[in-house]
């Protein structure tokens, strides 16, 4: 090459913001794809899991025990906020692997390190989507009538995006150090499931617990998921919580992020 | 830019530098066993040097004109790979910058972004899409993919029931095809027969042709007078010399005594 020099093809690459969408879709699709590609049902396993999940709450919390809590019809009650929770209960114990799973792929790309995380959000979340038709077949069969607060929903998706992207990018770049987190945020999870109003309404909390349920930025969540179809759900207290924690975990997430990220690099 | 003209081979070049080292360096902890703690770990970059650091890369710069030629000599163990990772960008400085202006088609770890369960069709788009080529390209360059890495029959099998030859064809045939500006080889050809390494080198002189920037690793004298201009040298994680590539094996054949 001691020619003189010529010139390179303009490349047609993208750049920036529009790169990491492409990319952070691409990888999405990937996850769908290899999901759906290698078993039989596919798609209906985003739609069984949460289905027999439902029933068998629903079975034990109106058949086995008396239940005084939550609201008619149970089962869209239910459904309601126990989606959404499966849509964060699947991207955050996904986060924890988010590195260590795709070593080789991150090894040989330079493409921003928050897609890793980002695009486990956003698959579960397509899911989560997916699944949405089982809520309505449910409320139209038990005729559960939709209330005004619909026009919310894109709000509480908001809101739980945000708050899902600012744990995962705190988990996923601390368990490669810490692998014990891996099993601490299965512990965690679990514990939240029953901390959180799923299978009760944050109202059935003792008085005393309704100022500190707002920490917990799923109550006011779910609250808000379901006024769609209970308006009475709807605690704007805890909402403003929900809002507050969850945009504190991604700023929070950000910092960790950037601060591991080199480190991350080094030892995956 | 900042930083004129320094190293002998870069007079002919008057843009500014694609790749752009100052001062780089990278740490890692040499006790690995050690205990971490959270403040370790986010005490971000800016922290003191600690005892049992160690530095497989430091204080090392140079600039790379668009067009140039690099290989990239040393034993092992002595940075080559550390380096071109850092100008692939998959592993960050813990010192100093690296600027690299333009993409990068890095032929590191090149099976690294291939997925067993996908279809070899479906990989070549993923792979591609990944280092930002678009959809479109991508579509009018696939049978192009595919018959650089001989493997006409299997587009619709899924990439695990590849051999490893077939493997590191395809993902040399993809990762070639990338028309990104700089293009980064790790000792990756040593891969495959004889037939398709010499394809392979063919490629690699028909991307230089066309104005590439290579940064090439490789122990093989032979290898790096055929494609480069200029050698740097490393030695202990230090850039020892940065000359015409003859002056720099004569000198490494010099160190190393053979």
């Amino acid at each position: 090459m001691t020619s003189a020099v010529l010139e390179a093809p303009a490349s047609a690459r993208s750049t920036g913001f529009k790169r990491y969408r492409e990319t952070l879709w691409l990888l999405t699709a990937r996850d769908l794809r290899v999901r759906y590609s290698t078993s039989a049902l596919g798609y209906f396993w985003s739609i069984l899991d949460p289905l027999v999940m439902a029933g068998i709450y629903w079975f034990v919390f109106t058949k086995v025990f008396e239940r005084d809590v939550g609201e008619e019809p149970y089962i869209v009650f239910l459904l309601a906020a126990l989606l959404p929770w499966m849509w964060f209960n699947g991207a955050v114990s996904d986060s924890t692997r988010a590195f260590l799973r795709e070593a080789k792929l991150v090894r040989s790309t330079n493409i921003p390190r928050t897609i890793w995380v980002g695009r486990l959000v956003l698959s579960k979340g397509i899911e989560y989507l997916f699944s949405l038709p089982v809520l309505a077949v449910f409320a139209i069969i038990g005729g559960a009538p939709i209330s005004g607060w619909i026009v919310l929903f894109p709000l509480a998706v908001l809101i739980q995006a945000i708050l899902t992207v600012g744990i995962g990018l705190i988990v996923a770049p601390l368990v490669v150090f810490f692998r014990d987190l891996e099993r601490a945020v299965k512990l965690m999870l679990r514990f939240l499931f029953y901390a959180s109003p799923i299978v009760y309404s944050a109202s059935d909390l003792p008085a005393g617990l309704h100022f500190w349920s707002a920490f917990n930025p799923l109550t006011g969540l779910f609250g808000l998921y379901r006024a769609t179809f209970f308006a009475q759900e709807l605690d704007w207290f805890l909402v403003g919580g929900s809002i507050v924690v969850s945009v504190a975990l991604l700023l929070i997430g950000l910092l960790v992020f950037s601060r591991s990220e080199r480190a991350v690099l080094k030892e995956i | 830019m900042t930083n004129p003209a320094q190293s002998p081979s870069r007079d002919r070049v008057a843009e500014a530098p694609v790749i752009e080292v100052t001062g780089a360096g990278i740490r890692f902890r040499r006790n690995r066993g050690g205990r971490r703690s959270f403040k370790d770990l986010l005490s971000g970059s800016s922290r003191r040097s600690r005892p049992d650091d160690f530095w497989p890369l430091r204080n090392v710069s140079f600039s790379v004109g668009r067009g140039e030629a690099i290989g990239v000599v040393g034993r092992n163990g002595q940075g080559k790979s550390t380096l071109l990772k850092l100008v692939a960008e998959v592993v960050l400085p813990d010192e100093g910058t690296v600027a690299v202006r333009g993409g990068v088609a890095p032929l590191i770890e090149i099976t690294g972004a291939f997925v067993d369960d996908l279809t070899v069709r479906d990989n070549v788009f993923l792979t591609a899409g990944l280092h930002g080529m678009p959809k479109k390209e991508i579509a009018a360059r696939f049978d192009e993919i595919i018959e650089f890495a001989e493997i006409g029959g299997f587009v619709d099998t899924p990439y695990k029931h590849l051999s490893s030859g077939m493997k590191a064809r395809l993902a040399f045939s993809v990762i070639s095809r990338l028309e990104e500006p700089i293009l980064l080889v790790d000792e990756v050809l040593a891969v495959g027969d004889r037939g398709f390494r010499e394809k392979c080198y063919a490629r690699i002189d028909e991307l230089l042709t066309g104005g590439r920037t290579l940064f090439f690793v490789s122990h093989s004298e032979k290898d790096l007078r055929r494609f480069c201009t200029r050698g740097l040298y490393l030695d202990k994680g230090k850039l020892v010399l940065d000359a015409p590539i003859d002056e720099v094996l004569a000198r490494y054949a010099r160190d190393t005594g053979t």
